[in-house]
């Protein structure tokens, strides 16, 4: 007699992880590099996340939003376990950063191609790496994952306007930085005094 | 629209988080108003230049094992 046979709630549970959630490794991966700022760090975030959702699995409602899930138990753990271990970028005075002199070099012939041209992964992983941590968390899940303003803030429990500033003040930030390293570098002329 | 109007909603406008009227509002100020379009165009490409260098790193191939390990014993 033959029976068909349903998949042990294990091995579904399995499947349903591997399916929704284990796919999310590299953005998990991705965004603990940035939060911790080192890569062994990183690895052990990320798997106490993926450790941690597994055992919360029942607690997800599938098919929703599980990269936002998880980025959410991440940031947490983050926060509990990781932050005060990491290093702290010193506070900058936002309002001190002009607003749109990154490519405003008047007398360079193509300036924006150049600063692209030159600039290497590593340079700009760096630059946001130094970015104070509320406007790196905007920019890493934004920029870097593709997440809306709502899913940021959700994962960020912040307001969505609270989310568009940080975004704005990160992203000119960040372009200060590489503008300033681009000219230390030589590779385009500083227009700042 | 006016150009203060317009810069306010630059990162509104690029991450697509308008609603329609909205973006068509500033999207026709840009055609009106090349500065603005200028504006417009360098944060879009160094939105775009961020993004390429940053999204093409994966979980390294050991993490991925070790996790595998812990969760199913492989």
């Amino acid at each position: 007699m033959s029976v068909p046979n349903s998949p042990a709630p294990a091995d579904e549970k399995r499947a349903s992880f591997e399916r929704e959630a284990l796919v999310h490794l590299d953005s998990l991966y991705r965004v603990a590099l940035r939060l911790t700022g080192n890569s062994a760090d990183a690895d052990d975030l990320v798997q106490e996340t993926i450790l941690k959702a597994y055992r919360a699995w029942h607690q997800y409602q599938q098919g929703t939003n599980a990269k936002g899930w998880l980025l959410t138990i991440l940031r947490h753990a983050f926060i509990n376990e990781y932050r005060r271990r990491t290093r702290h970028p010193e506070s900058v005075d936002i309002d001190a950063i002009e607003p749109f002199a990154v490519f405003d070099q008047g007398q360079d012939d193509d300036p924006q191609e150049r600063f692209f041209d030159q600039i290497v992964d590593d340079e700009v992983l760096r630059a946001i790496d130094e970015l104070p941590e509320q406007f790196r968390e905007a920019v890493v899940l934004s920029d870097v994952e593709g997440m809306s303003y709502e899913e940021v803030s959700r994962i960020l429990e912040v307001p969505i306007g609270t989310v568009k500033s940080r975004l704005f003040r990160g992203r000119r930030l960040l372009q200060a930085k590489l503008h300033d390293y681009a000219v230390d570098m030589g590779y385009i002329k500083g227009s700042r005094t | 629209m006016n150009c203060r109007e317009a810069l306010e909603h630059l990162y509104e406008f690029l991450d697509q988080e308008l609603t329609p009227e909205l973006q068509n509002e500033v999207r026709e100020h840009l055609e009106a108003c090349s500065p603005c379009g200028e504006q417009f165009d360098h944060q879009d490409a160094f939105l775009k230049f961020l993004q390429a260098r940053c999204r093409s790193k994966s979980a390294p191939p050991e993490l991925k094992r070790r996790i595998l390990h812990e969760l199913f014993g492989e």
